[in-house]
C-alpha cells in the first residue's frame, strides 16, 4: 500500500471535484444509515421470483441468484465497509498519532524505537498479513478491521512524528516551554492543534484505503460472513454469473469505485482547505 | 552536474535491473514444477460415507469404487447392456429360478488372497442377511440358496422368478468382498477390480492406483485422484484451475458455455438414468382427478423448462423412462403444451377458476430454477401456485416419507426404476392394479422381446394415467480436459468406470516421482546477496559502514518477521497434529504425529528448527497434502513470480510517461485529464477490474480464456497470455500510483535551482524536462517502484483467484481453507521475506544513485 500521502488531486475544479466528492459520500453514508430503518427489499430473504431480475423499477439493481435485491444488499453492505474502514483509522489515529507525538517529543532512543518499529510493520505485506490473522483467528469483520488497522498505526505515527518534529522549534513552543509546560501538555495543547488538519487529510486516505481493503478480503471471503451482506463477497457470488447477469458485478463494484474515489476527491479538497501550502506544488 | 547525474542514473538502472533478476534467479534455482503426470484427477460433488458400496445406498460410493476397486459376477457395459466381469458365463434354468456361474480363476484380491466361489457365497449370505446393512436387501431375499459348487462355479437359487438377476447382479450393491476384508472395507476397500485403493483424505479426496495383479486389461491410468468439489462456483474454479481434470457429472451448467469456448476442455454430454419430473401427489384432491393431471401436462411446455432449468441441456420425455434405452417410446408429445386445453380440463373437473396449491423445490438448481417455470406456466392456466424452497432433509422427510405435498420437482437417477409405480406407498401415491400387473410379470420374465414389450407397456400405462409431468432426461455433462480419453459420457450405473481412462502426453508417474530436494534455497539467497553486497560495495565505494548498517536492519527485519509469524501461529486454535489425523483418531497415534512433526518439543527448539528448516529449502510437510511444503510452493512460484514481474514491468511502462506526459502538460486540459484518470483509477478495486477485464476481453471478445493457467510446459506465450489479463488487473491502480507520484516528481525537480539555471541559459522548456528533469526525477520513484513489486507479488493473492491461477495465493487461500496452517506460515514468511529484501535491494540501489545518502547512512 504504497499511496499513502501521496494523492495529488486533479487540478481541473478543485472545488468543484471537492463538491462532487462530498455529495456522494454523504449520499453513500445516508444511505447506510437509512438501511438501518428501511431497505427497498429484504437484503436476507429469498425471493425465487425475483432470481436474476435485470435492474427494474422493482429492483433498482437487479436481484441476484437468491433474487435479492442487489440495491438493498449494497445498502447494507455500506454499512459493514464504512464501519470497517472508520473503526481501522480511528485505531491507526487513537495509537498511531500519541506514538507519533510521543517520539517527536521525546527523540533519542524512544523515537528510534518507535519509529524502527513502524518501519517493521511496513516490511509486512499489509493484505499477506490480514490474511494470515483471518487465517488463525477466523473470518469475519472484526478482525478485518484488526488486520486493516495495525496497518495505519505506523502511517499516523510517521506522520505525526515528522511534522510535529519541526514545531518543536516554533517560537511558540518554546514559550511554551519557558512557562513551564511538560512535553505532553505542549504536545496536547500546541502541537497536536497545529497539525490536526494533516491528520484529517490522512485519515480521509486511509479510510478510501481502508474501503478497498475491506472490498478486498470480504471477496475472497475473509470479511463479513453471510448472510450479513458485503460489497466484496457480492462480487466474488456474482462472478461466474456476469455472462447472462451483469449487473450483478457492475454494481458493486462501481459503488466501491465511485465511494474510494470520491473520498479521494473530498480528502483533497480537504487539504487545499486546510493546508493552503500544498497548493504551491502544482 | 548533468553528466554526473546521468552517469550515476545510468549505473542505478543497471543495478536496479541485476538486483531483481538475481533475486528472480535465486528463487528459481531448484524450484522444478511437479506435474500430476499418469494420474487422472476427477472432480466429485459429494464425498462418501463410506468406501463399501455393500453396505452403504449412496451413490457416491459407487461413484468411486464401482468397477474400479470392486467387481460383480456380471458388469454393466456404457450402454446399460450386461455383461460377464467375474463371472465368465452362466446359465439359468427354464423356470427362472436356478442360475449357475461359472468364476474366473486367474482373480486376486488387492490383498494377494484369491477369488473363488466360496468369497461369491459369502457376499451374497452377508448381503441377505436380516442384519444386512445392504441398500438392494429386498431384491438379495429373493435368492433362497446361494452354494460353491466347486472353487470355480457357484450356483443360486432364487424364490421368486426375477428376469433383471443378472442386471442386480452387476449393480455396485452386489460387487464380492472377501470374508477377510469385508469388515473394513468401509474405510479400507479390497477388491478385484483394476485399481487399488490407497488413501482417503477425509474432506479432501480419496487416491486409488492401479493394481498389479489385476485379472484383465490392466488399467492405463498409474493413479486415479477423487477430489470432492460440493459447491458448483468452485467446481468451475477447480476446472480453471488445473486443480482437477474434470467432472463426470460437472454440477454449473449456468457455465458450460464458457468451458465449451475453451479449448482447454471438451463436454460430454451422456444420457443418464435420470428423469426429471414435476411430481404428483396423485391421492391428494385435486390431483386424484385424472382430467386435473392431464391440464397440468398440457400446460407446462417442456422445452421451456429445460431451457431454463438445465440451461437447454435435457430431452423431453413423457414417460418415466430414459430415451436411450432400446425399450424407450417417445411419448414427448403425449400432452402438447396447450393452455387453452388445459384450462378446459380444469373446468370439465369444476374448477374453471383453477385452485391453490403448492411446489415444493429441494435444493438443486434445476429443481430450484425449473419451479419458477412451472410456476408462471400454471398461474397461466389459473392454477395458484406457491413455491416453497426445502432442503434435501425436508424433502425426505416431508415430501419422501410423509407424502405431504402437491407438486415436487425432483429428478430420478436410479437405473430400470420403472418398477417404483407399482409401491403404493411411494410418495407419488399412484395405485393402478393393471400397472402392477405388468411390473410383477416383467419381474418374472427371461425372454428379452417379451421384457421389451412389457416395458413399453408400462411407459404408456403412466403416459396415459398422467400420473407426474414427465419433464425431461437430464443429459450427464462430463467436462474433461482434452488430453483425458476413456471416461464414460453415459452414466447406466451410478458409476464412473476409469479402466480404459487415459491421459494422454503426460509423462508416466515413475518419470517424475524424484525424492524431494530440500534445495538450499535461502541459503543460495543468503549467499547471492552477500556476494552482490561486496561487488556493489567495490563498485560504487559505498562506506561499508552504511552496508553494514542496512544489511544489520535487514536482518533484524527478518528475524523480527520470522519471531512475529511464528508466535501468531502459536497462538493459532487447533492442535495440527490432531487436524492431520482427523476427528477419529485415537490419542495415542495422534501423539506419534505430535512427536514426528515435532510438535511435543519446548517452543524455542520449534522456532529454531523451523528457522534451520527454512535455511536449507525445508519448510516441513504439508499436513493435508502430505507432500513438502517446498514442493507446493515450487510449482505456484512460478505463477506468482511470472505475473508480479509482468504487472510490475507493465506498471511501469505506462506509470513513468504517464507522470511525466501529467507534468509536462500540468497546466492543460490533457494534463488534468490525464490526473483525472489516475485519480479514477486509484479507486478502482482491482479484483473487480480484473472481472470486468475477464467480461470484455474473454466472455465477449473471447480473446482470452476466462482464468487458468496452461503451464509452462504450454509454451511459454501460451503462458503470458494468461498472466496478461491478471497483470493488466494488478498493474493499472499501480501505475496510477506511480503517475501521480513522477508527476510530482518532476514538477519537484522543474521547481530545483540547475533546472532555471538552464532555462536562463536558454534551454527550451522541453529539453530541460528531458535532459536534466526526468533523470533526477526518477530517483524518489525508484524507491516507489521497489515497494510496488513487493506490493504486487503481495498482490497477486487476490487476483490469482479472480482467475484462477495454481499461484501462491491460490495455495494460501485453500490451505486456509483446509487449516494446513503449516503451508499458510510458510507462503507467508516467504512473501514477508521478499517484501524484506526486497525493500532492502531498493534502500541500496537508492543509495548508489544518490550519494548523499550513502555517506550520511540514513534517509
Amino acid at each position: 500500500m504504497t499511496n499513502t500521502s501521496t494523492i495529488d488531486g486533479n487540478a481541473a475544479t478543485p472545488r468543484a471535484s471537492f463538491i462532487a466528492g462530498s455529495v456522494i459520500v454523504s449520499t453513500v453514508v445516508l444511505l447506510a444509515i437509512l438501511s438501518f430503518f428501511w431497505t427497498p427489499h429484504d437484503p436476507t430473504a429469498f425471493d425465487v421470483a425475483a432470481r436474476f431480475s435485470p435492474p427494474s423499477f422493482t429492483h433498482w439493481m437487479g436481484a441476484n441468484h437468491l433474487g435479492r435485491d442487489v440495491f438493498s444488499m449494497i445498502m447494507v453492505g455500506a454499512r459493514v465497509s464504512i464501519a470497517v474502514a472508520l473503526v481501522a483509522v480511528g485505531i491507526g489515529v487513537g495509537i498511531g498519532a500519541p506514538l507519533g507525538l510521543v517520539a517527536a517529543s521525546r527523540g533519542g532512543i524512544i523515537d528510534d524505537a518507535i519509529m524502527r518499529g513502524g518501519d517493521l510493520i511496513f516490511a509486512f505485506p499489509a493484505l499477506i498479513v490480514a490474511i494470515l490473522i483471518t487465517a488463525i483467528f477466523g473470518p469475519g469483520a472484526i478482525n478485518a478491521i484488526i488486520a486493516i488497522g495495525i496497518f495505519n498505526i505506523p502511517v499516523f505515527a510517521r506522520l505525526t512524528r515528522g511534522s510535529a518534529l519541526p514545531l518543536w522549534n516554533r517560537n511558540y513552543v518554546l514559550a511554551a516551554r519557558t512557562a513551564g509546560k511538560n512535553r505532553a501538555q505542549i504536545s496536547l495543547e500546541h502541537i497536536l492543534p497545529n497539525i490536526m488538519h494533516l491528520l484529517v487529510v490522512q485519515a480521509t486516505v486511509q479510510f478510501s484505503l481502508g474501503i478497498l481493503a475491506e472490498a478486498g478480503l470480504s471477496y475472497v471471503g475473509l470479511g463479513a460472513q453471510p448472510p450479513t451482506p458485503s460489497w466484496g463477497r457480492m462480487l466474488a457470488e456474482s462472478q461466474t454469473m456476469f455472462s447472462f447477469a451483469p449487473w450483478l458485478v457492475l454494481f458493486p463494484g462501481l459503488v466501491i469505485f465511485l465511494f474510494v474515489f470520491s473520498m479521494n476527491l473530498l480528502g483533497d479538497g480537504l487539504r487545499r482547505r486546510l493546508d493552503p501550502r500544498s497548493e504551491g506544488v502544482s | 552536474m548533468p553528466a554526473n547525474h546521468s552517469a550515476i542514473l545510468k549505473r542505478q538502472n543497471a543495478w536496479a535491473i541485476s538486483f531483481l533478476l538475481s533475486f528472480v534467479l535465486v528463487i528459481a534455482v531448484g524450484l522444478t514444477s511437479a506435474n500430476a503426470a499418469g494420474a487422472l484427477r476427477v472432480g466429485v460433488q459429494l464425498e462418501p460415507p463410506n468406501l463399501d458400496p455393500t453396505s452403504g445406498a449412496a451413490a457416491a460410493i459407487d461413484e468411486i469404487v464401482y468397477a474400479n476397486v470392486f467387481e460383480g459376477l456380471t458388469r454393466i457395459n456404457e450402454d446399460g447392456t450386461v455383461a460377464p466381469a467375474l463371472a465368465s458365463a452362466w446359465t439359468v434354468s427354464d423356470d427362472g429360478l436356478i442360475y449357475q456361474f461359472t468364476l474366473r480363476e486367474d482373480v486376486r484380491f488387492h490383498d494377494g488372497s484369491g477369488f473363488d466361489a466360496d468369497d461369491v457365497a459369502f457376499t451374497f449370505n452377508r448381503a441377505r442377511a436380516p442384519d444386512s446393512a445392504n441398500a438392494q436387501r429386498t431384491v438379495f431375499e429373493n435368492i433362497k440358496r446361494v452354494e460353491a459348487l466347486s472353487a470355480d462355479i457357484v450356483e443360486f437359487e432364487l424364490i421368486e422368478p426375477l428376469g433383471a438377476f443378472t442386471t442386480y447382479l452387476g449393480w455396485g450393491d452386489a460387487v464380492i468382498v472377501a470374508p477377510e476384508s469385508a469388515a473394513t472395507n468401509a474405510s479400507a476397500p479390497v477388491g478385484t477390480g483394476p485399481f487399488q485403493f490407497e488413501r482417503w483424505r477425509k474432506g479432501a479426496s480419496v487416491t486409488l492406483k492401479r493394481s498389479d495383479n489385476y485379472w484383465g486389461e490392466p488399467a492405463k491410468l498409474d493413479q486415479l485422484v477423487f477430489t470432492f468439489i460440493p459447491d458448483p462456483t468452485a467446481a468451475f474454479a477447480a476446472l480453471m484451475a488445473g486443480d482437477v481434470d474434470g467432472f463426470p457429472n460437472y454440477p454449473a451448467a449456468e457455465n458450460l458455455a464458457l468451458l465449451q469456448n475453451d479449448d482447454r476442455f471438451k463436454t460430454l454430454f451422456g444420457t443418464s438414468e435420470g428423469e426429471m419430473l414435476v411430481a404428483i401427489n396423485n391421492s391428494k384432491a385435486p390431483f386424484d382427478d385424472l382430467r386435473i393431471r392431464k391440464a397440468l401436462n398440457h400446460a407446462i411446455e417442456k422445452q421451456a423448462v429445460i431451457d431454463a432449468a438445465l440451461f437447454g441441456f435435457g430431452t423431453p420425455i413423457g414417460s418415466h423412462f430414459p430415451p436411450h434405452h432400446p425399450a424407450y417410446v417417445d411419448l414427448s408429445a403425449h400432452y402438447p403444451f396447450d393452455p387453452d386445453k388445459a384450462r378446459q380440463l380444469l373446468a370439465d373437473a369444476g374448477y374453471p377458476d383453477g385452485f391453490k396449491t403448492t411446489l415444493s423445490l429441494p435444493p438443486p438448481a434445476y429443481a430450484r430454477r425449473g419451479g419458477e417455470v412451472v410456476a408462471a406456466q400454471l398461474e397461466a392456466i389459473g392454477v395458484d401456485v406457491t413455491i416453497r424452497t426445502i432442503e434435501w432433509a425436508q424433502w425426505l422427510d416431508q415430501v419422501f416419507a410423509n407424502k405431504a405435498f402437491d407438486l415436487t420437482i425432483v429428478s430420478h437417477t436410479e437405473p430400470l426404476d420403472i418398477d417404483i409405480y407399482a409401491r403404493s406407498d411411494y410418495y407419488f401415491q399412484y395405485r393402478n392394479d393393471a400397472f402392477k400387473r405388468v411390473i410383477a410379470e416383467l419381474q418374472r420374465e427371461n425372454n428379452p422381446t417379451r421384457r421389451q414389450s412389457l416395458l413399453q407397456t408400462a411407459q404408456t400405462i403412466l403416459a396415459n394415467d398422467a400420473v407426474n409431468v414427465f419433464l425431461a432426461s437430464s443429459p450427464k455433462i462430463g467436462v474433461w480436459a482434452k488430453d483425458v480419453t476413456g471416461v464414460w459420457a453415459n452414466a447406466p450405473v451410478q458409476a464412473n468406470d476409469f479402466t480404459n481412462a487415459d491421459v494422454i502426453g503426460r509423462a508416466p508417474l515413475s518419470a517424475q516421482n524424484t525424492a524431494t530436494r530440500p534445495w538450499p534455497m535461502m541459503t543460495i539467497a543468503l549467499l547471492s546477496i552477500v556476494g552482490l553486497l561486496s561487488f556493489a560495495a567495490f563498485y560504487v565505494r559505498a562506506s561499508p559502514v552504511f552496508l553494514l548498517g542496512r544489511t544489520v536492519s535487514m536482518i533484524f527485519s527478518l528475524v523480527v518477521a520470522s519471531i512475529v509469524v511464528f508466535l501468531l501461529l502459536e497462538v493459532a486454535p487447533g492442535d495440527p497434529a490432531a487436524f492431520m489425523m482427523g476427528l477419529n483418531a485415537d490419542p495415542a497415534s495422534v501423539a506419534a504425529v505430535r512427536a514426528e512433526l515435532g510438535l511435543d518439543q519446548p517452543a524455542l527448539a520449534r522456532y529454531f528448527n523451523w528457522i534451520g528448516g527454512l535455511t536449507s529449502g525445508d519448510f516441513g510437510t504439508s499436513y493435508t497434502y502430505r507432500v513438502p511444503v517446498a514442493e507446493l510452493i515450487a510449482e505456484r512460484i512460478w505463477i506468482s513470480l511470472p505475473l508480479a514481474l509482468m504487472a510490475f514491468a507493465l506498471s511501469t511502462l505506462i506509470g513513468i510517461p504517464a507522470g511525466l506526459f501529467a507534468a509536462a502538460h500540468r497546466k492543460k486540459a490533457r494534463g488534468r485529464i490525464m490526473m483525472g484518470a489516475a485519480q479514477a483509477s486509484v479507486a478502482i478495486p482491482n479484483f473487480w477490474l480484473a472481472i470486468l477485464l475477464v467480461m470484455m476481453f474473454a466472455t465477449t471478445f473471447r480473446w482470452f480464456s476466462a482464468g487458468g493457467f496452461p503451464g509452462w510446459d504450454a509454451g511459454a506465450s501460451a503462458a503470458l497470455k494468461a498472466l496478461l489479463l491478471p497483470a493488466i488487473a494488478l498493474a493499472v491502480p499501480q501505475a496510477a500510483i506511480l503517475t501521480q507520484i513522477m508527476r510530482s516528481s518532476v514538477i519537484d525537480t522543474l521547481h530545483d535551482d540547475y533546472i532555471r539555471t538552464a532555462r536562463a541559459k536558454g534551454l527550451s522548456f522541453n529539453d530541460a524536462l528531458r535532459k536534466h528533469a526526468l533523470r533526477n526525477a526518477l530517483i524518489p520513484t525508484l524507491t516507489i517502484l521497489g515497494l510496488q513489486f513487493a506490493f504486487l507479488l503481495a498482490g497477486g493473492v487476490i487476483i490469482e483467484n479472480v482467475f484462477y491461477l495454481p499461484g501462491l495465493g491460490r495455495l494460501v487461500f485453500q490451505s486456509i481453507v483446509q487449516r494446513d496452517l503449516i503451508v499458510v506460515k510458510s507462503v507467508v514468511i516467504i512473501l514477508v521475506f521478499a517484501v524484506i529484501i526486497v525493500a532492502f535491494l531498493v534502500d541500496l540501489a537508492y543509495a548508489i544513485a544518490d550519494p548523499r545518502l550513502r555517506d550520511r547512512g540514513e534517509r
